[in-house]
């Protein structure tokens, strides 16, 4: 009983959760609109997106390396394929959009994979760098402007599982049924953490690339995979903005980037890699999507909402680093396993 | 050091021929049907400029004159340099320019004002060689607009507040501010909601859209939003649609029918406002003929299209001409606009 409490204590989600819940007490007490059906769906569909972003950058994280490039490979996968749908006068279901989407996300991710993985370059620099050449494309190649979606995936972007109504406002809020896609790639992405030999190799590679190449993980190939399929997330990820946005913007994903890296580490992913869950990183997420969402509901004024936003990511990322700093100070009590890789959280659970 | 002195010879030779060819600015007088005004927008594709090519068209059309459009390919302040160049060297009689860069545009248009071309800018306040710069409106002006269009549509009365791209954008706030100058002064059952009165949209439609949905959680009186950014009133009118309150907040702005159209046939969004690149078109032109007529320009201009027929000096300059250059659309007559 001890020494799960004593466990407990030095893991990242119970404080984040306590933030989490605290500051959803503050905006309910400035509010009284926090702990309403209408406010909570209104967060699950801001957070569908960032949420599915948030995985991927979770799993490169994890695995020692930092991308950059996700955004790019968004909105470069999504605005082709509102091109060829609408050029083709496509109306049959969305499913095909998430194919093309999730394929050239792929091949984009691919394209990482090899100059990370093949040519070792710094992950930093190479999807600094994509980032641009896919940016690039949209704009130079293909002269992207906005674009109206084809109407699969305005239907699929209106689509709602439920209304959540708020009689005391008569106000409603659909669930977007994008949220769905968050759980399938959040289940599909535990299992393989979890169960698979792929998902130790992230975390060995994180951990340690030369103890991990060792220990017999294919290196070259495990990072193949990991930047395929963040590109796959990518890709599908931008499918489903562009449906619930019921446009095609070829450069508003840009900047996210740096949210989704905060809500990651503040979610406890260790930014030198082989630490990280995929609990902490929604509770992070969860923790950055109310925050962006209630600065009005908080009553902060809007010249003082970045001074705030900015607090709460160095307190959040602050206590993250001091929980690490904490652990590698008393290596031996923290990991049941002697080895430093596989080192990590969801393996002592 | 032979071919030095050969090329700085035909060097010589060559300007001195130029000097005599075009006397010294002074230009054979032509007549009105053998007049070149050439227009040069920043970008020949971009839907804005083609609809800008439009007016230019109905102005030829209009008064039998060769007014024509010829642009760089693609937004390029040096391939714009590229095209004037060119249309100098074609002996045009007037340049209507939109400068990419207007400081990277000085050398070549005083060079095309040298040898007596007429030379008009727009969107270029600041330029040096140019004989009159044409504004649409003034920035304040148009926000007042925008709260004309606003007010009618919450009936008159409520409570309202104003959206910006960002804080720091310095068009987006001065319409805004017009905006709340104009409900101060004309409509005193609008009132501005002290606690937040200007929220940031981050020029992106998913944060307008996001940020609309907590106001109206926060404020339930809130009655109207007055958005600047383009992507304002689409974002808002969506947060509008989703938590049902059609009929009860109304949102104005600058909106694209590209993007608002779904909004401005279901009714969410009654009105957006804009200026209309074809008109600007048209105007530049008109000016174009004036001068080249000798016709004076003083306050009050008529360019003969509205928005443009009272066109005044901006205070404390004698070039830069606005006008009230606005347009509102809605669901009658959105179909004439293409962007």
């Amino acid at each position: 009983m001890n020494t799960t409490l004593q466990k407990m204590s030095r893991r990242t989600e119970p404080y984040i959760l306590g933030a989490i819940i605290a500051l959803s007490l503050l905006i309910q007490a400035r509010s009284g609109q926090f702990f309403t059906g209408n406010n909570l769906v209104d967060l699950a569909r801001s957070m569908t997106v960032p949420g599915l972003f948030a995985v991927g950058a979770m799993i490169v994280i994890v695995s020692g390396g930092i991308d950059v490039s996700f955004p790019a490979i968004a909105s470069l996968s999504m605005y082709i394929t509102t091109k060829i749908l609408l050029a083709a006068d496509y109306s049959g279901p969305v499913i095909l959009a998430y194919i093309i989407g999730g394929v050239l996300g792929l091949l984009m991710g691919l394209f990482n994979g090899v100059l990370i993985g093949y040519f070792r370059f710094p992950t930093l620099v190479v999807t600094l760098g994509t980032s641009s050449l896919f940016i690039g494309i949209m704009q130079g190649v293909l002269a992207a402007r906005e674009l109206p979606v084809p109407p699969a995936m305005f239907d699929h972007g209106t689509a709602k599982l439920f209304s959540a109504y708020n009689t005391q406002l008569g106000l409603s809020s659909d669930m977007p049924v994008q949220i769905l896609l968050l759980v399938a790639v959040l289940a599909v992405t535990a299992f393989l953490l979890r169960s698979t030999m792929l998902g130790r190799g992230i975390y060995a590679i994180g951990g340690d690339e030369v103890s991990a190449k060792r220990a017999g993980f294919n290196v070259f190939g495990t990072k193949m995979f990991i930047y395929g399929y963040v590109g796959v997330i990518a890709g599908i990820a931008g499918i489903a903005r562009a449906c619930m946005m019921r446009n095609a913007h070829p450069t508003n994903l840009q900047g996210i980037e740096m949210i989704i890296i905060a809500a990651v580490v503040l979610g406890g992913t260790r930014v030198t890699g082989g630490v990280g869950t995929l609990t902490g990183t929604m509770f992070g997420m969860a923790l950055m999507t109310i925050m962006s969402n209630s600065l009005i509901l908080l009553g902060i004024p809007t010249y003082w909402q970045k001074v705030f936003t900015g607090a709460i990511i160095i307190i959040g990322t602050g206590v993250s680093a001091r929980q690490a700093m904490a652990k590698r100070a008393k290596p031996r009590k923290a990991s049941p396993s002697p080895s430093k890789a596989p080192q990590s959280q969801e393996a002592s659970k | 050091m032979m071919l030095k002195k050969t090329l700085l010879l035909m060097l010589v030779a060559c300007t001195t021929f130029a000097v005599f060819a075009n006397g010294e600015g002074e230009r054979q007088p032509k007549p009105e049907s053998e007049w070149k005004i050439a227009l040069v927008p920043k970008d020949s594709t971009n839907a804005w400029f083609v609809r800008m090519e439009v007016g230019v068209k109905e102005f030829a059309a209009d008064s039998g004159l060769n007014a024509f459009q010829k642009g760089p390919a693609k937004t390029d302040a040096a391939m714009q340099v590229q095209v004037i160049q060119d249309l100098i060297a074609q002996d045009v009689d007037a340049l209507c320019v939109v400068p990419v860069d207007p400081a990277a545009l000085e050398p070549v248009l005083g060079e095309a004002m040298d040898k007596g071309i007429v030379v008009v800018t727009h969107e270029a306040s600041f330029q040096e060689n140019t004989m009159y710069d044409i504004e649409a409106f003034n920035n304040a002006d148009y926000g007042a607009f925008i709260m004309d269009n606003l007010a009618k549509a919450m009936g008159g009365e409520g409570e309202y507040t104003t959206m910006v791209g960002h804080v720091t954008n310095a068009s987006h706030n001065e319409w805004a501010d017009g905006g709340v100058a104009r409900a101060a002064e004309a409509y005193p059952n609008i009132t501005l909601l002290d606690s937040e009165p200007r929220v940031e949209s981050e020029d992106n439609m998913e944060r307008a859209y996001e940020k609309a949905k907590e106001l109206f959680k926060k404020y339930p009186n809130l009655k109207g939003v007055l958005g600047t950014s383009s992507k304002d009133a689409p974002g808002v009118s969506r947060a509008i649609e989703e938590m049902g309150l059609k009929d009860k907040v109304f949102v104005a702005g600058t909106g694209l029918v590209s993007e608002c159209r779904p909004f401005l046939e279901s009714g969410t969004l009654q009105y957006i406002t804009l200026w209309d690149p074809k008109d600007a078109g048209y105007a530049m032109c008109s000016l174009a003929a004036k001068i080249l007529r000798g016709e004076e320009v003083a306050d009050g201009l008529d360019l003969g299209l509205p928005g443009y027929e009272n066109m005044q000096f901006a205070p404390g300059s004698d070039k830069v001409l606005i006008g009230s250059g606005w347009i509102v659309m809605d669901k009658n007559n959105m179909d004439e606009y293409n962007f």
